[in-house]
């Protein structure tokens, strides 16, 4: 078993209208074991950036601290809170320093830059940007969300289609991969507030 | 010196896509025409999509030279039938023989991911679906082949129980019709060609019904 399947995982970012869904699994396995049925994959670094973390939890965590420690020292020197853009470059950067003993994790970033454009990209484990206009997956079951996202996807959606999207195209894509599932976490972002809902779905 | 080791393998995976959609009194089976060997594509203009009998339609995905050699046995073993009992195999007769077919090579196995459609002897659609040792199930609809994991998920979604809730689980709440399974078939395709390298180019449909069998062609894309 590959060493990004150890603890299982599924996380997707989208866009819609000046607004955007980030949505994680919420299972914490041991191989085939389920550990934790409400394990955090998505943290919020200020207002208008979240961070999910998809593969080895034990550097999901470790890589948190690290971002989150170095988003505070940005703060105190710049006085604001960080771009998701500039964000997403400093994670490129932590993760390539570790280019030849990696963190096995893949970010999803996602964010509301200038003018409250929504901002969504991820990366591999060495740093690797990709940005994209519609979605991004990662995680083990990331083969069926391309899948049932390529198939849904519309672009400009309202944030409650958007949250509907999201939540289905999760579900259905984690029922099909045995390592995540357990419900589902979705936060729908705009520019005014941040809604955080949890999905129920199969318990298995 | 480190040992030699072989690197000549008798297999080869050439691809693509398959699906198979039952519904009240039809069939879909629908199947990409691309194939392709590594990064390679071999031809646009494959199809993977084989009549075996004149109700039962079968796709095939993986090693096409075992698909064919599979094909070829499973035509003479229905003519074989036909001459002894005079009549065509039914398609539940059929999804029984390929899967003792396959299981007669389970230490040297044709590398081949079908999806058999067609009509059962009531007239409704039947789906069965296989692994490349013969292990098999009737069920509603499947999806085989390199897209099948980007597929399977959004058909979930579509035709199972409107809620994962929903015990026993319905394989439908409101069965399609033959129009909006056809119309289905091509919005996924048109999805997992978007992000699966090997399939595109072409997608051939297949639709068996009361009146018999009818093929329609949509493009994909081609990169």
């Amino acid at each position: 078993m590959s060493i990004f399947e150890y603890n299982g995982s599924a996380l997707i970012a989208m866009v819609g209208k000046n607004c955007f869904a980030i949505a994680s699994d919420r299972r914490l396995g041991v191989q085939l074991q389920t550990v934790a049925t409400d394990f955090q994959r998505i943290y919020k670094i200020h207002d208008g950036l979240f961070l999910g973390l998809s593969g080895l939890a034990t550097d999901a965590q470790t890589l948190y601290q690290r971002l989150v420690f170095r988003h505070k020292l940005y703060k105190l020197r710049e006085e604001r809170d960080m771009k998701p853009e500039t964000f997403a470059s400093l994670v490129s950067a932590i993760l390539y320093e570790k280019r030849f003993g990696p963190y096995f994790c893949q970010p999803v970033i996602a964010g509301l830059s200038d003018e409250d454009k929504p901002f969504i990209c991820t990366m591999d484990s060495i740093g690797a940007k990709e940005l994209a206009k519609d979605f991004v997956v990662a995680g083990t079951a990331s083969e069926s969300l391309y899948g049932a996202c390529e198939a849904m996807f519309k672009p400009d959606m309202e944030p409650e289609e958007l949250f509907e999207t999201v939540s289905q195209a999760l579900l259905s894509s984690v029922d099909r991969d045995c390592l995540s599932g357990w419900g589902g976490h979705v936060y729908v972002v705009t520019t005014t507030e941040v809604k955080e809902r949890i999905l129920k779905g199969r318990m298995d | 010196m480190t040992k030699q080791q072989a690197n000549w393998s008798p297999y080869d995976n050439n691809g693509g896509s398959c699906v198979a959609i039952a519904g009240a009194d039809y069939c879909v089976v629908a199947a990409d025409t691309r194939m392709s060997t590594g990064y390679n594509i071999l031809t646009r203009d494959y199809s993977k999509i084989c009549k075996l009998a004149d109700k039962a339609v079968m796709a095939s995905s993986g090693f096409q030279a075992d698909v064919k050699a599979l094909q070829k046995l499973l035509a003479a073993r229905h003519l074989i039938y036909q001459h002894q009992h005079n009549k065509q195999m039914s398609c539940p007769a059929m999804a029984q023989l390929l899967s003792n077919t396959l299981y007669y090579k389970r230490f040297f196995p044709y590398y081949s991911f079908n999806v058999l459609g067609g009509l059962d002897n009531e007239g409704k659609g039947c789906v069965f679906t296989y692994d490349a040792v013969g292990s098999y199930e009737r069920v509603g609809y499947s999806s085989q082949g390199s897209g099948s994991t980007l597929i399977m998920p959004f058909l979930d979604n579509q035709l199972k129980s409107p809620s994962p809730l929903l015990l026993p689980a319905q394989d439908a709440v409101t069965p399609l019709s033959e129009a909006e399974a056809v119309d289905l078939v091509k919005t996924v395709f048109a999805s997992a060609t978007e992000r699966d390298i090997y399939t595109g180019d072409k997608l051939e449909i297949v639709v068996l019904n009361a009146d018999g069998i009818r093929r329609e062609y949509m493009e994909l894309r081609k990169d």
